[in-house]
Order: structure tokens, then sequence, then C-alpha cells
């Protein structure tokens, strides 16, 4: 059941800084869409905006019927909502299994006096859980490394790991922030490989916070983009790259009159 | 393909008997120890039960979930006086131990409802204030506490039908309940628990995008400390039967914190080594020389800490590691806490409260 995400003229003001600026656009369910533009374009603080990191001075976020605008993080998560984060935040010294299995933590049942007389139904789940984190690890070609300890991991893989973990929620709509950052060519590709998997497998609708063109152009199905926290197209990320305004934004007004 | 290497020489613990006997070994061992040791030991270890459940339960709120809490004693002293007053008033002693525990809880609670919202080490500093108040406080309210005179309940006398000596009846009845609590904390820190209070302590941005509250799971941390807690206060009083304002002041507290330290934090055989550190150095550095105690104490803790930071339970855990990989077999269910069960057999004899499989 993939989520629908509408926003309509959100607004965040720091002070007297005006980060974004009646920013609107609606993400249909099972899309995957795209959130570009130039460093400091406010990409990030409409991510934090929407996993409820920000409130918006102003405007709506709603996912499907619900306003969420000003939620906090952990309230999101039980509206379907999922994210990854710039930076992979594993729990270093514990195993691959047990950082996906955090996951599934909303799905577990029982109380902690449930947990500490190891209840049947509170094994049962556990038990369930395992599994389901062990076969997402299987689908993204971590089984190898489920019993590791995290760090003996590469960054990419740290990605991959994320990724399973933020899966494991069931989300409905999953928000990936720059999941490309600090990737060499190739696990770009795997990265490419495993959303696309992800559309065609899970029912979730996609955001992607992304400077990559090349992973946004590969994956998206329609894009935003922002400049100095104002939409400034909204289109197919074929569009975006040609569109003479974006190209202006991303390389300076003087470069993209040369380009012409 | 771990099985593959397995076969030829499976690690003598993960063999199925092994597993299923040394449980029931430890459990026999504990059971026919305190009819064999002579009775100043016992009471030595029943005292190491009762610092090593408090100790515990301060791991569960700061090395598991990495609020500091300089406070755990007062819920010590707290479990302590509402053991005390309800002995003396001739209530039920198992309706004492429950209002031993609820009322540690319920403070605690209240406590953490208020100092969990101010974040970051605000709870540190709520807590100093714990034992700060508390000692005054019993002073102050000697119509229930004896005021500085302090409160002594005689109520662990071993009934007759047992046959035992008092020494042996009180550490049997610390091995049972510190057992348990025991036994329930170790599940509680693995699962679904465990791992939202390890988030909680190692990125509350990544916690609260799991949908895990970072204030309700300090809340709830620190509430289930509070309770063992008073569980430690209830048992304080059988075995010490005596307890004054002086029990909960602020330089014992910090004694438990250094003994959590020491012993391991985030560790279950951590906390028993750290009983056994609280009860068994002031005594060796007494013997050595009683004027220089303090001292002594802190050269232990500073060569501790340089040596081993992760504390004694690290050592434990080194040794289990080293092991297995001589064996070069992981094991797929192993994860890096297993050596549990080696740590409690090779030292039985200074950790009355592990593994009483038999009595959970």
């Amino acid at each position: 059941m993939a989520a629908e995400l509408t926003l309509r003229d959100v607004s965040l003001q720091f002070g007297g800084i005006k980060v974004l600026q009646d920013v609107g656009f609606v993400v249909e369910p099972g899309q995957i869409f795209g959130l570009v533009g130039p460093n400091g374009a406010g990409k990030t603080s409409l991510f934090n905006c929407i996993s409820g990191h920000y409130k918006p001075t102003s405007g709506t976020v709603r996912i499907d019927d619900a306003e969420v605008q000003g939620a906090r993080p952990a309230t999101l998560a039980g509206h379907g909502l999922a994210r990854t984060f710039q930076h992979p935040a594993l729990q270093l010294h514990e195993t691959v299994l047990e950082n996906v299995l955090l996951g599934g933590h909303s799905r577990l049942p029982g109380s902690p006096l449930g947990w500490a007389l190891r209840t049947p139904g509170t094994r049962r789940a556990e038990k369930a859980m395992r599994t389901e984190a062990l076969d997402l690890l299987e689908r993204n070609g971590l089984a190898w490394a489920a019993h590791l300890p995290a760090d003996e991991l590469s960054h990419g893989l740290h990605k991959g790991v994320e990724l399973c973990r933020a899966l494991l929620m069931k989300p409905k709509l999953l928000l990936l922030d720059e999941p490309a950052a600090g990737l060499p060519h190739a696990e770009v590709e795997t990265l490419i490989a495993t959303v696309r998997r992800l559309r065609a497998e899970d029912d979730v609708t996609v955001v992607i916070v992304e400077h990559h063109m090349g992973l946004i152009a590969a994956l998206t199905d329609r894009v935003v983009v922002l400049d100095h926290g104002r939409t400034l197209m909204e289109g197919s990320a074929a569009e975006a790259q040609s569109d003479p305004r974006v190209i202006e934004a991303y390389i300076g007004k003087d470069a993209a009159d040369d380009a012409a | 393909m771990a099985r593959a290497v397995d076969v030829p020489a499976p690690s003598l613990r993960q063999r199925p008997w092994v597993r299923r006997a040394a449980p029931l070994l430890l459990v026999v061992l504990l059971a026919v120890l305190p009819l064999v040791l002579p009775e100043s030991t016992n009471e030595t270890l029943a005292r190491i039960g009762v610092f090593a459940v408090a100790v515990l339960g301060l791991n569960v709120v700061m090395g598991y979930t990495g609020q500091v809490s300089l406070g755990q004693i007062f819920f010590l002293g707290l479990g302590a006086y509402i053991t005390g007053y309800g002995v003396q008033q001739d209530w039920n002693v198992v309706l004492v131990f429950l209002l031993a525990c609820l009322g540690a809880a319920l403070a605690g609670l209240v406590v953490a409802l208020a100092a969990a919202r101010l974040g970051g080490l605000a709870i540190a500093m709520v807590t100093i204030a714990l034992p700060i108040v508390g000692v005054p406080l019993a002073k102050r309210l000697s119509d229930y506490t004896g005021g500085s005179q302090g409160l002594s309940a005689r109520f662990a006398d071993a009934p007759e039908a047992t046959g035992l000596y008092d020494d042996q009846w009180q550490l049997y009845v610390v091995l049972v309940i510190g057992g348990i609590v025991f036994l329930l904390t170790r599940s509680l820190v693995r699962g679904k628990f465990g791992r939202a209070f390890a988030i909680v302590k190692g990125n509350e941005a990544v916690a609260a995008s799991m949908g895990i509250s970072p204030y309700r799971y300090k809340v709830l941390a620190f509430t289930i400390a509070s309770l063992i807690g008073g569980v430690s206060g209830f048992l304080y009083m059988f075995v010490i039967q005596y307890t004054s304002p002086e029990t909960m002041s602020f330089g014992h507290s910090i004694e438990l914190v250094a003994a959590m330290v020491i012993g391991g934090a985030g560790s279950i055989v951590g906390s028993l080594l750290g009983g056994a550190y609280y009860v068994l150095v002031p005594e060796l550095t007494n013997q050595v020389d009683s004027s220089l105690t303090a001292l002594l104490q802190g050269v232990v803790l500073l060569a501790v800490l340089f040596v081993l930071p992760g504390g004694l339970a690290s050592l434990v855990r080194r040794l289990g590691r080293g092991r297995r990989r001589l064996r070069a077999e992981p094991g797929p269910g192993a994860s890096p806490t297993t050596p549990l069960s080696t740590a409690g057999s090779a030292t039985a004899t200074e950790e009355p409260g592990t593994e009483r499989r038999g009595h959970a």
C-alpha cells in the first residue's frame, strides 16, 4: 500500500532567512520521485520537513490523508514513513543482522515484561522477524554479511544495510537522503538496481534527494528542481536536464550562455 | 558453510549436551556451595549479590541506554527503607517485597518523566540531586525511617523447617531473587527492547526514525533501573538487616557507578563483576592499610580503566573470542555477547546471582 505524499505551500524560515518558500508538489503512490538542486537549494531542509526533523513555518505536508507537518519523527514512522541517512548511522559493533532487526521494532508486539519473560509470543515474533530480515539481506545480496559486525563492512555496504533496515519497517513511503553520496561508480550501479527492484517487488513510494544526475535520470519518474528555496521546475528527469533554468542554476548564468 | 567447518571439530561449548548440562551444573553448584562454605564467605557472597543487582539496574539505564545516572543508590535506599518499615509494621513479606519494587519504580518514573524531557546531561544533574536530597529526607522523616539512628529489621532468620543456618538461608534467597532478576534483565536487553535501548544510546535521530521515541525509552530504562534498585534495596535489608541515611550517601552512588564501569558497562557479567568489586575491593584495601583505603581504590580504578577500558567483562569476552577464533568457527547464532555461559561457570564462586536457569 504505497502512500501519496502531498506538499502544499511549504515555507521554512530560520530567523530572517527564508530557506524554503511555497514549495508544493504531489508524489503519487508507487512513484520514484527525485528532489534535486544545487548545494544550498533547500533540498535537505525540505527533506527534514517531510521526515519530521523540522517543522515548516507554514504550509502542509500530507501522507495519504493525514496532515503530518510538525509531527515528531517517531510518530511519522507510524504513518508508514522510513528514511535513510546521508551518513549511514549503524551500530558498528553489532552484527549486520542486529542492525537490520532494529527496523522491525514497531512491528514487534509485546511489553517489556513479556520480552523479559521470553513469552512464546515474543519468541515467535522475534524468530519470524529474523527470518524476514535475513530474507531482505538475501534479496539485497548481503546474506553473507548477516553475522559480521557492521564495522567490518565498507561505506557502500553500510548503505545497503541501512536500506534493509528501513525496508524491514515495511514503509509506505521511503525517503533516501543522498544514497549515492561517497559511492564509487560500480556501487551506484548496484544501488540503482536495488531501488529498481524495490519498485517492482515492494509496494512503496520513494523520494530521493540526490546530486548524482545519473542516478536521478536512471531511476525517477518525476523530479522537482529546487533553487534558493523555490521550485524551479517540475517534470521528468530528462526535461530537467535540458531545461535552461536548471542548467543556469547548476553552473551559473554566464557558463550557461557560453554553453548555448 | 560454518557448519562444514563445525563438524570435524565442534567447540566444546557448542555441543548440545554441554549447552544443556552447563546451566544445570551451575545451578547444582550454586545450590551446594552455601552448604559447604564458611559463614563469613556466605555473608560476603550475599552482599556481592545485593550490589550486583544494584549495578545491574544502573547498567540498564547507563550501560545499555547511555543515560548517566548518579542516583542509583537512592533507589536501593528507598527499597531498603520501604522494606524496613514494612517489616516493622509486620506486613506480609511478599507484600513488602512488591512495595519495595513498586515504590522505587514509581519514584524513578516520576523523576525520569521530568529529567528525560530535558535531554543530554540533565538526567545526570537531576540524578545527582537524588542522594543529596535523600539523606536529609531520611533524617527528617524519622517517624518512618528512624532518623539518623536508622532502621533495623530482622526478618531473615532461616525458617526452622529448612534446617539451614541464617547465612545459608540469606544467600539462597539472594541467589534466587537475584538470579531471577539477572535472567529477566538478560532477556530484556536482547531482542526488541535491547535494540531500542542501544540505538537511543547510539543515535537518537536514527532511533526516532525507527519509531522509537528516545524520550519514552529513556523513561522506560530509568524506571526499570529504579525497579531493580528497589529489589536490591529489599535484598540489602534482608542481608544486612539495617539501613541508615548513610546507606544512600552520594559517595556510595559514585562508587556504584565506578563499580559498573570497572565491571563493564552494558554487560550482564560486568554487573556481577561490578558487584564483586564494590564489596571486595574495599575489604582488600582495608586489609592492606585502612588509612589508605580510598587511595588504593583509586589506584585500582585507574589501573583497570587503563588496561581494560571496557571493564573486566571485556577481558572475559576477549578470552571467549580468542578461544573461538582458535577453533575457527564463529557459529551462525553466536553473537559477540555469547561468552556469557563460560563466564558464568569460570567465575561462579564470585558471582552468586548468575545463571540460575532451573529456578527461573
